[in-house]
């Protein structure tokens, strides 16, 4: 058909004007390729006009007429609206800050406790609470740490009237737990304990979790696999988790757990002393005697235990400097953490 | 604890090379921290768990690394060589408190020469962090670090009626401690005596009294056996800890006592002379019954989780001196003297465990019935809680629990925090944190003006914490959420500085995140907060929440630099006001609504005219929202220009223009005479 490249013009032209969009000089640029006077597309299609035969042109004509109609309705429309978008810039400015809503900000030690508790919800855990102020049993004497024992020193304990104690960690809810729920127990157990002690690396009051498990047949290999799905979920799959044997009077055996360090990925670095290993968790077979202070039968059942440190856990995690700035009640500390995922 | 590689290698018979031994020893628990060269030699820092005072020596440390297979150990020799004088003849022992000293033995060296040690035995002493004395006192410090047991070396001379007396210090008896501090006992503290006075603190220190001098010609060794709670008690109370109250307080070898003794004397004649007096005296040399802990190898796998090998287990309780006798399955060991940590069938899995390698375990994730995890007692409500607090743009703060009397005493003003008596700590760290909080108020407080004090031109914080009181001799611990709200509202609104609407705007968000409804606010009068600027939330005639302006006798106390809006409420309360919403239908007929500005004193609460306007309202009018307030030029400065939209909507129909003018026009006239406002 002789109309044929006016059908090809009309669409180059809408494309071209389509991808102009409301930029002043490209529109400019579209007219020019097709509307202008000496060499647009448009004139060349009319001096077509001349070289074709008699029976041709009037519907060449007719299309070629249809085709300027549409090319200046368009151009104008578009300069319009081009002309429009650039008086609107002026008017509004973008880059001002927006009148936003407040966003709140978890504490970084509420995150990592949270991010913890969910990794062994998934696994069927519940978590557990306690009271922060103990008496002696629940804190110490069912704990394997008759009074006098040496142990106790490592503790250093804030005392209230009538024997009783702030917490020193979260084992009295292990004890009271076992006391109280029936087996098979699956626990995670954060809490706010307490201990007589002020440096850059401790604080008086501070953050443990421990997590509880205690049924008939639980293993040291369930023990190690626990904790090693734990590490991979909370930092990185990557990490190497160690063993080594230690001592804690309510587990035997016991252990301190060392993680591959999350900085150095083992390499050595300021953070781990060089030797590319992080002390994270100590864990154990939960002491038959706790098990018999708790009236359960050690020979029926058995359990394993753990803690760690959760603001230490926020200090490796978010890289803080200083266990102390974590109760500061700083505001350009806190909100530092607005954007982390809970 | 530091002590010297070339020691001990001393003590043990094909010794793998110093990397090997110190892997070895790390991976079965005596974790070698710190290898430091010395010449030839090298100095290891050992972490021994407290539990082991059997390993806190070198010899010790060897009985480990043979369990651990760096070879074996070497037997001790004893060479001793007695003179002919019985030492019955030179000194007297008597034991008067057999429960505090089970066992004492003693020997005497006549004729000693008191001089400075060998260089050996110097660079020993000090590799190990011992500082040299003399020759007598250094061979009692080398027998402990070799063996473990603690010794004391008397001079026989000041040993009034060459005596030794182990009894019950009288009350107040005085002692001058090697450490030249003169120290009052108590009739619970042990001593060593002579006829006359106390010549040592048992098993913690030697007195001033006795000690050995250059002028000692005759000596007198102890290597006693105490026991461990009553030199715990005695050393933390006198606040006293040595390298001997550190041992025997985690207990002792009682066999060791004899042996210690032997090899001092062997070792004073060595180092400075003498002759050893024939025969030990010795208060009790009967051992008792050993404990034996019967166990099955096959409970073992069961408890570790994987095959445990016959010949390793045997092989390890062999080495640790634990006689093991095998018959099929069931195997009973004898705990030596110097084990004091054995007691259970457990105790033993951990012997045989460290020594197999936890590394050696496989990981395996315990099964168990499938049942979904929840979060128990408080912790739902204290994370609806801090939900609430990021809903409403707070940033979550950590304060501590206890605080000084002072900061204390101000924030306890109001019908929250006071509940009970305030609970105080009998051993504080500082004054400033002496007693327990009885509001959060007293940590976010401090933590606000921190911030205003910094330069923050707005603190919007918030806490969720316990309070702590004390009601009929029991504490009673209660969940709070506290919020405090300072400085510029927002950008682009900075000159608007944040008043009580903010303040209230944020409990009343923080409310409604808790799913809370039906509160009535009512001014209240709580000390802590400004006179005629503050409020009490109430539900059902509860108080769940106070909220105003921080009183300024407060803000003095905290130094805070600005105006201070703070707020507090009970989470356990308030939450069991809360409720789940059911579905209510949606309008079906459009609504018309109309402004109405009323003009009236500052005396008439909004929510009177509220009421009003409701009870002037046909029953259609679906709500009352307010839109703006206006005091200033044209209206008088005791009235105020309340604007607010009135929603209008039946339920059932739609309304027309004119039925709502009327109905408005009239509601105007009737308020207009009920409550003499205007229009204006």
């Amino acid at each position: 058909m002789a109309t044929e490249p006016l059908e090809r013009a009309r669409q180059e032209f809408l494309a071209a004007l389509t991808e102009a969009g409301c930029d002043p000089a490209r529109v400019e640029a579209v007219r020019v390729r097709f509307a202008g006077r000496r060499s647009g597309l448009l004139r060349e299609l009319e001096d077509a006009l001349k070289a074709l035969p008699r029976e041709a042109k009037p519907g060449y004509g007719k299309a070629l007429n249809e085709l300027k109609t549409l090319v200046e309705e368009r151009l104008a429309a578009a300069q319009r609206a081009a002309e429009d978008a650039g008086i609107q810039r002026q008017v509004l400015d973008v880059t001002l800050p927006g009148r936003r809503p407040v966003t709140g900000a978890l504490h970084p030690v509420t995150l990592v406790r949270r991010e913890i508790e969910e990794i062994f919800l998934r696994m069927g855990y519940s978590v557990a609470d306690g009271p922060e102020v103990e008496d002696d049993w629940h804190n110490f004497g069912a704990l394997n740490m008759p009074p006098d024992h040496p142990a106790r020193d490592t503790q250093d304990t804030f005392f209230l009237k009538d024997g009783l104690l702030l917490r020193t960690h979260t084992s009295p809810v292990q004890i009271r737990s076992m006391e109280t729920m029936p087996l098979p127990i699956r626990l995670i157990i954060p809490g706010r304990v307490y201990r007589r002690d002020s440096d850059l690396r401790h604080s008086p009051m501070f953050h443990q979790v421990e997590g509880l498990v205690v049924g008939e047949g639980i293993t040291f290999g369930n023990l190690k696999a626990t904790l090693e799905a734990f590490v991979h979920v909370l930092f990185d799959p990557r990490l190497a988790v160690r063993f080594r044997p230690s001592f804690f009077p309510f587990t035997e055996p016991s252990a301190e757990v060392d993680i591959t360090c999350v900085l150095c990925l083992g390499a050595g670095c300021g953070m781990c002393s060089g030797s590319g290993w992080i002390e994270i968790l100590g864990a154990g077979m939960v002491d038959p005697r706790v098990l018999s202070a708790c009236k359960l039968d050690p020979e029926r059942v058995s359990g394993f235990a753990f803690g760690c440190g959760l603001d230490r856990v926020a200090l490796l995690k978010y890289r803080l400097p200083d266990l102390r700035l974590l109760f500061s009640g700083d505001e350009r500390l806190l909100r530092q953490f607005e954007g982390v995922a809970r | 604890m530091k002590l010297s590689l070339a020691w001990l290698r001393d003590h043990l018979e094909g010794a793998p090379s110093a990397d090997e031994l110190a892997k070895r020893l790390t991976a079965c628990g005596m974790n070698v921290e710190v290898r430091e060269p010395a010449g030839p030699d090298e100095i290891w820092d050992v972490d021994v768990t407290t539990n082991r005072p059997d390993a806190m020596n070198h010899r010790g440390l060897a009985r480990e690394a043979v369990a651990a297979a760096c070879g074996t150990l070497k037997p001790l020799a004893i060479n001793i060589t007695e003179g002919a004088t019985p030492v019955g003849t030179l000194a007297r022992l008597t034991v008067e408190d057999a429960q505090g000293c089970p066992r004492y033995c003693a020997r005497v060296v006549r004729g000693v020469k008191v001089g400075p040690s060998p260089a050996w035995l110097v660079e020993r002493l000090q590799r190990c962090g011992v500082r040299p004395i003399n020759n007598v006192v250094d061979a009692t410090n080398c027998v402990l670090l070799d063996v473990g047991h603690p010794l004391h070396a008397f001079d026989l001379a000041f040993l009034k009626g060459q005596e030794i007396r182990v009894r019950r210090a009288h009350a107040g008896e005085p002692i001058t401690t090697l450490d030249g501090v003169e120290r009052k006992l108590t009739a619970d503290d042990l001593v060593i005596a002579d006829a006359s006075r106390a010549v040592a603190v048992a098993g913690v220190m030697g007195a001033a009294n006795s000690e050995i001098a250059p002028s000692t010609k005759d000596v007198l060794i102890e290597s006693a056996y105490f026991d461990a709670r009553s030199v715990r008690l005695t050393a933390r109370r006198l606040g006293l800890k040595t390298e001997a109250s550190h041992r025997f307080e985690r207990g002792a070898d009682r066999a060791m006592a004899r042996t210690a003794v032997d090899l001092a004397a062997e070792l004073i004649v060595r180092l400075a002379g003498g002759e050893v007096a024939a025969g030990v005296l010795d208060s009790n040399p009967d051992l008792p019954a050993p404990h034996e802990i019967p166990f099955s190898l096959s409970r073992l796998s069961a408890f570790v989780g994987c095959e445990i090998p016959r010949e390793l287990t045997l092989r390890v309780l062999t080495a640790l001196e634990l006689a093991p006798r095998i018959v099929g399955d069931a195997v009973t060991c004898t705990v030596p003297t110097h084990r004091v940590d054995l007691e259970l069938a457990e105790d033993l899995y951990e012997e045989v465990l460290r020594h197999f390698g936890y590394e050696n375990v496989p990981s395996v994730l315990p099964s168990a019935a499938m049942k979904p995890g929840a979060r128990l007692g408080t912790w739902p409500l204290t994370e609806r809680g801090r939900d609430a607090l990021t809903a409403v743009g707070a940033a979550e703060a950590f304060t501590y629990a206890f605080v000084s009397e002072e900061i204390e005493a101000a924030t306890a003003g109001s019908p929250l925090a006071d509940r009970g008596a305030v609970v105080a700590l009998d051993n504080p760290l500082s004054a400033r944190m002496a007693v327990m909080r009885r509001s959060l108020l007293a940590g976010l407080a401090e933590a606000a003006g921190g911030n205003l004090r910094r330069g923050a031109e707005r603190v919007l914080l918030g806490e969720v914490g316990r309070v702590f009181f004390e009601k009929g001799g029991k504490v009673a611990e209660e969940e709070r959420l506290a919020v405090a709200v300072a400085g510029a509202v927002g950008p682009w609104d900075a000159l608007r500085q944040a008043d009580f609407l903010d303040l209230k705007g944020v409990v009343e968000a923080v409310l409604a995140e808790l799913g809370v409804s039906g509160t009535a606010w009512r001014h209240a009068t709580a000390p802590v907060l400004a006179a005629g600027e503050q409020a009490e939330v109430v539900r059902d005639g509860c108080v769940i929440a106070i909220a105003g302006r921080l009183a300024d006798a407060v803000s003095t106390v905290f130094d805070i630099p600005a105006t201070l809006w703070v707020a507090e409420i009970d989470l356990t309360a308030a939450v069991a006001a809360a409720s789940v919403p059911t579905f209510e239908p949606l309008p079906r007929f459009p609504a018309v609504t109309a402004d109405l500005t009323v003009r009236h004193k500052l005396t008439l609460p909004y929510d009177q005219l509220v009421a009003a306007i409701t009870a002037a309202a046909p029953e259609w009018l679906e709500a009352v929202s307010p839109v703006v307030r206006y005091r200033g030029e044209g209206v008088a400065s005791d009235e105020v220009k309340t604007t607010v939209r009135l929603t209008y909507r039946h339920g059932e129909r739609s309304l027309t223009q004119d039925e709502v003018n009327a109905a408005h026009f009239a509601l105007m006239d009737r308020l207009g005479r009920e409550l003499a406002v205007s229009f204006s």
